[in-house]
């Protein structure tokens, strides 16, 4: 067994297009790095003034606490919508629509959007937010990695380079080969 | 006869650590890559003044990201940065104005000198944590690049007229033109194309623009063109 992946938290809003260049960057090294992606949906009007994207958020915020592993398509059909087909997203239909896309089904998708109203994910947004804010984010995406004894916080899309430059990594630009896929 | 090389022209000021960063990285590829680079000392403080943009330390958790992240950069871009003990001193109160007129000067006068220069006042301010705004201070740099103590006083002496200090409000425009709001500002010019590229981070998206190889910050020097 070779040695533990390292653990990757990755800050990200919906409405931050660098957030999105940061979420495929790290989806498709995830496959070639020895690392360990954990999307953290965070809402960026906590970390500046900022609007847009509560529902959004608070139904990712739902999805990670009930279907995590839905957590990254859902992720990007939102960032679809808003980011390259300039479509709404803060309505309830704009969002259950881009929860279809991503697989969930029609139930699926009504349970998870009845959620965002309750205490407990609107709680679970607030805090991993500010988990963000400690880590010292004044905006998103943040990446931060846990690398042996260290935690180290970047800032933007533009650090991957120096990401894996931290883990010990190749990096092979920000379309890396499939091939070079790990098992 | 090859391609013709591209034309990049790098605004930079020497208070900006970045610009050192991305300063570096062109002066490497420079041999590498098929390109022509162009030194263009700028006023960050006219840039900041003119775009309404703030220098970003002046938000505390930015101010702590940047020391963080330079700390970590300076290994990977191999680059010898170390914060100034106080560092709003030396950027809000102490600036460039002298160091960046006579960066103007020398490429007026003694171009081929820019690069030694720059890379020696950057050396002080944001290696040594030392002065640049007195005279003697960019003297010793001046000399410590190569230039002779009359050369250094020459030039010295010209950040005073008025064709250095229009010089530098002009490429300082210039930059402000290509629609700077800080430095560094990369401007290539590949085909018939203007793209400027803000940040020491865009070095790789460059190399993807100009059609060439990107082999990371400290790029091998056996691959060197002749």
């Amino acid at each position: 067994m070779g040695p533990l992946p390292r653990t990757l938290e990755l800050f990200y809003d919906v409405l931050s297009p660098y957030s999105w260049l940061c979420f495929e960057v790290l989806c498709r090294y995830q496959k070639i790095w020895n690392i360990k992606l954990q999307l953290q949906p965070t809402l960026i009007a906590g970390i500046m003034k900022d609007s847009g994207s509560l529902s959004a958020m608070r139904f990712l915020t739902a999805v990670n606490m009930e279907t995590p592993e839905m957590l990254e398509k859902v992720s990007r059909e939102l960032w679809m919508r808003v980011w390259s087909r300039d479509e709404d997203i803060s309505e309830p239909q704009s969002i259950l629509a881009a929860a279809e896309k991503a697989g969930l089904s029609a139930e699926q998708a009504q349970g998870l959007l009845g959620m965002i109203s309750t205490a407990e994910v609107k709680k679970k947004l607030m805090e991993v937010t500010e988990v963000a804010c400690k880590y010292g984010a004044f905006g998103l995406p943040v990446t931060v990695a846990h690398v042996d004894d260290q935690t180290h916080m970047l800032f933007g899309s533009d650090r991957m380079e120096l990401l894996a430059y931290l883990l010990g990594e190749k990096w092979m630009g920000p379309v890396p080969p499939a091939l070079n896929a790990r098992l």
